[in-house]
């Protein structure tokens, strides 16, 4: 059968939705208490009707999962539990025929300290693999790489006992640092690629980038050696498999960031990390400059690239891009037990972080899904699912996604006590309240108000694709931006206009906003089709209710008559 | 349409009414004498046609006060809707060639707003006019959404101390100011300045209310409430230590003079009646502090000051804080506003400002307030303080201008935060009797008759 899928648009990933899964965590087909590749097969349906279009999978390849699965020992093999290769290949096909593409974790910078590569290496200095790792006599090289995992790891040397030396490692001492100056390990990651883009798979998320070389009297950050990898990469994909993207994590500032878009040569997405923050913080403060600041500062990408931008994911809610005073202040603003602390952010998820307010999850969406970038939603937040933060380690927003509210949440038929996480059970946000039944059920839900959203957003691609301009307003209180986008067409084309105002207060606000530009044109709300007064000379006035938002299509006059 | 000489004659007999009715007028209780047009010349002759005019006003007492207007001239049957509800910008008829014509105030047409912005500033063409509602002794007018016109009104002689100012910071590097793209001068005085327009920015006071909305909504401790302005305060504090150290670089420093600037807060205090009743406040505790001033041996340097700072005074924008209008204070001449004074009196403005904000943010809920509210107000207020202290200090140089010891900082700090106070007491008795409880509450605090 055909897909809907258009391979031959090598810029689809400008336009699309992504998802964010992870598979132990999204539904068990086998009943064994752990989410699988055959779970999340059968769920296709409901990701369809959602409007998604890509899936972003957790790490699913072998591993102790000492770290959610990052810490991979075989990058061939799929974890048993989640099924096998053949499996992936099933999600891959089936995916696609609904029009959904499907891009998984890669852990680029380091192996679990149980891969048969590291396992080789630590017998003895001599063995073929010896130097596919990084190992040193002296632990106290490259002092200024700062130590990531603050909270666990007091170096980033550790000990081997059987090799007698110390390994590198940029995370857990658990997951030792590849060596890449090893042409034999630049080669055998590429091969790893290759194996997963031949069964299909639309592209990769690098996970810790910024890490793969090490150099003397360097933070071993951001080096030009690990630029020079990546266009390697990048250049065999391209070659190789046209169309299939790469998407950088790399938590580092937007200036920084956007050296892994290189000249457009290297990565063609990267998360942009300090707006998440800051979009929280902009509404706690109920003023628009928080976000404002940070998109100041955020330099233009090459043209064929894209940021992503998310509200939630699996890990802490970072605040490594904020400043010491605003760190403190989002830890009294959204961390008020010392349990949802994590490193140096905030282990929650959505909704608990914005106290369950439906209107706030709304406008935070209607950001999320307007602002520049491809959005990234988290599985289970399109539901309002809470979190539980007395987990260990990052599981407290991995639990179970809530299906319906039967026993395990739906998520699996095995004994309670089998599951690799408890579901929630908490009267606010357990599956008997919060579940993907009830919001289908309930055309009021937020479920159905999301799918709606992503409805009205794929008709547009200037979301996705226009230019983006933070219109002045006087009251500090409202974020309002146009976007943007020429579209080809008979007599030179047209453009398509979206004017997004957003109220990031609690309070009624009122804005006057200067688009004499754009005279005579009419705003077309966009989710109720409603025309409203044409533009003018005179600054245009809009009401907006408590963190009320409305997206306008500025059309021709006569468009809007048609 | 005219010639120059009959559009004089006719402008100059429709001055005087015109005059009286302006907000920029600016001459109080005087008696006026007699206006003088002194110079006129027709900066566009087609219709409509746009003259500058420079009239002297004469007054029974004072000296004269020299008046900018810009004429616009239509003929009287093309009515034009931007002149709907303006009849305060008509002059009124004259006869022109053509047939009776309506001379008006230029600046409320946008066509004639773009050709004097063409005649001030012909390298950059223009096309949007927006005039900004903000009418006080000068008129501004946004182009384009990027460039600000800043009109004149009234005229001082020699520079205006805003143009001055803002020229000389932006020499010295300070970058915090919208700096002048261009300056419209004639024989040496500033007729209008053209500047950039600061995009996407707030004033300070907008900010100072949407925290203190949030504070008094939620009712929470200032520090635990999600509005929190304190990292603002910090900032913006850091800003105005930056912009002393440049003013100091720019107009140079002299020791400062505690004689002197107590003498001058005593002069004012004889001024302001302190038993009016309902409104009385300790003359004389208020009086001991500015003698303990007069007693201090190192008030620390006198430089150019801003003379008029408050958190209206300030623009939050994407690249942080900016400071705008170095008028200074408008009671005073011009002359003394170029004095050189502590740059704790700017610090003093602002923490009067800050009290401001927090007693009009209970204003706008005052069926609300009671003792939780007011104690919620006095916290936020002192923790914005105590916040713009901190970023203040802690800019680069601006210690070398304050008083080497630290009880001295506070004398000459608090001396002028009274000396503001007080000023504010007289201004409030006259005109909005209702508000004087705010600055005697502050006199009370200070002097130590109240917590």
């Amino acid at each position: 059968m055909a897909s809907p899928i258009d391979f031959s648009d090598e810029r689809w990933f400008q336009k699309a939705v992504f998802y964010e899964v992870a598979v132990r965590g999204f539904a068990d087909a086998n009943g064994d208490g752990t989410g699988d590749l055959k779970g999340l097969t059968d769920k296709l349906d409901y990701l369809e009707w959602l409007g998604v279009d890509c899936l972003w999978l957790l790490p699913f390849y072998q591993s102790p999962l000492r770290d959610g699965g990052y810490d991979i020992a075989d990058f061939v093999t799929v974890l048993p539990a989640y099924g096998d290769v053949k499996d992936a290949a099933t999600l891959i096909e089936e995916s696609h025929r609904r029009g959904i593409r499907i891009i998984a974790d890669m852990v680029m910078n380091h192996t679990s300290d149980a891969h048969p590569w590291f396992q080789e290496s630590r017998r003895d200095r001599t063995n073929p693999k010896a130097d596919w790792y990084v190992w040193s006599d002296d632990d106290t090289r490259w002092s200024e790489a700062r130590v990531i995992f603050v909270d666990t790891e007091t170096s980033n040397w550790t000990w081997d006992a059987s090799r007698e030396q110390y390994y590198w490692h940029r995370f857990f001492h658990h997951q030792p640092d590849l060596n890449y100056d090893n042409p034999e390990v630049a080669e055998a990651m590429l091969d790893t690629v290759r194996f997963w883009l031949d069964l299909g798979l639309d592209g990769f998320r690098l996970d810790a980038v910024p890490y793969l070389y090490e150099r003397d009297g360097t933070n071993g950050e951001n080096l030009a050696e690990t630029h020079r990898y990546l266009r390697r990469l990048r250049a065999t994909v391209d070659a190789e498999f046209p169309g299939r993207v790469m998407l950088a994590e790399a938590n580092q500032w937007p200036s920084d960031v956007v050296d892994y878009f290189g000249a457009g040569d290297e990565c063609h997405m990267c998360f942009h990390f300090p707006l998440m923050p800051r979009m929280f913080m902009a509404v706690r403060r109920e003023q628009r400059y928080p976000i404002t600041e940070i998109l100041a500062q955020t330099p233009e990408i090459p043209d064929g690239c894209q940021w992503g931008i998310f509200l939630r994911n699996h890990d802490e809610l970072t605040l490594e891009m904020v400043s010491d005073e605003e760190r403190d202040y989002m830890y009294t603003e959204y961390a008020k037990d010392p349990q949802m602390k994590r490193n140096v952010g905030i282990a929650r998820r959505l909704f608990p972080l914005i106290d369950n307010d439906r209107r706030v999850a709304e406008l935070f969406h209607a950001l999320l899904f307007s602002m520049p970038g491809s959005p990234v939603l988290y599985y289970g937040d399109e539901i309002g699912m809470g979190d539980n933060i007395y987990l260990g380690d990052r599981d407290g927003v991995r639990t179970p996604m809530q299906w319906t509210p039967d026993r395990n949440a739906g998520f699996s038929t095995a004994d309670f006590a089998r599951l690799y996480l408890p579901p929630l059970m908490d009267p606010v946000y357990g599956y008997q309240a919060i579940n993907v039944e009830a919001g289908m059920r309930n055309p009021s839900s937020f479920l159905h108000w999301v799918q709606r959203m992503l409805h009205v957003r794929k008709q547009h691609a200037v979301f996705g694709q226009g230019t983006f301009e933070v219109l002045n307003a006087e009251n500090p209180s409202v974020l309002a931006y146009l976007r943007r986008l020429s579209t080809p067409g008979p007599e030179g084309g047209g453009e398509d206009l979206v004017l997004c105002v957003n109220n990031l207060s609690r309070f009624a606000q009122p804005v006057e906003l200067m688009l004499a530009t754009l005279a005579d044109k009419v705003p077309i709300e966009l989710i109720g089709r409603v025309p409203f007064p044409a533009l003018g000379e005179l600054p245009y006035f809009v009401t907006l209710p408590p963190y009320g938002f409305y997206w306008f299509n500025l059309v021709d006059p006569d468009g809007a008559l048609s | 349409m005219i010639a120059e000489a009959a559009l004089a004659r006719g402008i100059g007999h429709l001055l005087p009414d015109f005059l009286l009715r302006q907000r920029w007028y600016g001459a109080g209780e005087r008696q006026l004498e007699g206006v003088k047009l002194v110079e006129l010349e027709i900066l566009r002759t087609d219709e409509p046609l746009l003259a500058w005019v420079l009239a002297e006003a004469r007054f029974a007492t004072g000296d004269p006060s020299t008046y900018q207007v810009l004429v616009g001239l239509r003929p009287l049957a093309a009515t034009e809707r931007f002149l709907e509800g303006k009849g305060r910008a008509f002059l009124g008829d004259l006869d022109t060639d053509a047939g009776p014509a309506l001379a008006y105030d230029a600046l409320v047409d946008p066509e004639l707003c773009l050709a004097l912005l063409r005649h001030v500033y012909p390298e950059d063409p223009v096309s949007l006019v927006r005039p900004l509602n903000l009418e006080q002794s000068n008129t501004s007018i946004v182009y384009d959404e990027r460039l600000i016109m800043k009109v004149f009104r009234r005229l001082n002689e020699g520079r205006n101390p805003d143009v001055e100012v803002t020229a000389a910071l932006a020499r010295v590097g300070f970058e915090h100011i919208s700096p002048p793209v261009v300056d419209w001068t004639y024989k040496g005085r500033d007729l209008a300045v053209v500047r950039e327009f600061l995009v996407g920015a707030s004033d300070g006071w907008q900010l100072a209310l949407t925290s203190l909305r949030d504070l008094y909504d939620r009712r929470l401790d200032p520090a635990q409430s999600g509005g929190d302005f304190a990292p603002e305060c910090r900032r913006l504090g850091e800003i105005t230590g930056a912009m002393h150290v440049a003013l100091a670089e720019a107009f140079g420093t002299a020791g400062g003079d505690p004689a002197a600037w107590a003498e001058a807060m005593h002069a004012h205090l004889a001024r302001v009646p302190s038993d009016t009743e309902g409104a009385t406040f300790d003359a004389v505790g208020v009086a001991e502090r500015y003698d303990a001033v007069a007693e201090l041996d190192d008030v620390g340097q006198a430089i150019r000051v801003h003379g008029d700072y408050h958190l209206g005074q300030t623009m939050r924008a994407d690249a942080g804080w900016f400071v705008l209008d170095f008028e200074g204070e408008p009671q005073l001449p011009v002359a003394e506003r170029r004095l050189p004074s502590s740059p704790l009196r700017d610090v003093a403005g602002m923490l009067r400002s800050f009290h401001y904000a927090a007693q009009s943010g209970l204003a706008e809920r005052a069926d609300e307030v009671d003792e939780e509210l007011l104690g919620l107000a006095r916290a936020w207020e002192d923790r914005a303080a105590g916040a713009f202290l901190r970023g203040y200090l802690q800019a680069d140089g601006v210690d070398a201008l304050l008083p080497a010891d630290p009880a001295a900082r506070t004398a000459v700090l608090d001396a002028f935060v009274l000396s503001k106070a007080v000023y504010e007491v007289g201004y409030e008795l006259a005109n909005r009797p209702d508000w004087a409880r705010i600055p005697l509450s502050a006199v009370d605090r200070l002097v130590g008759t109240s917590p």
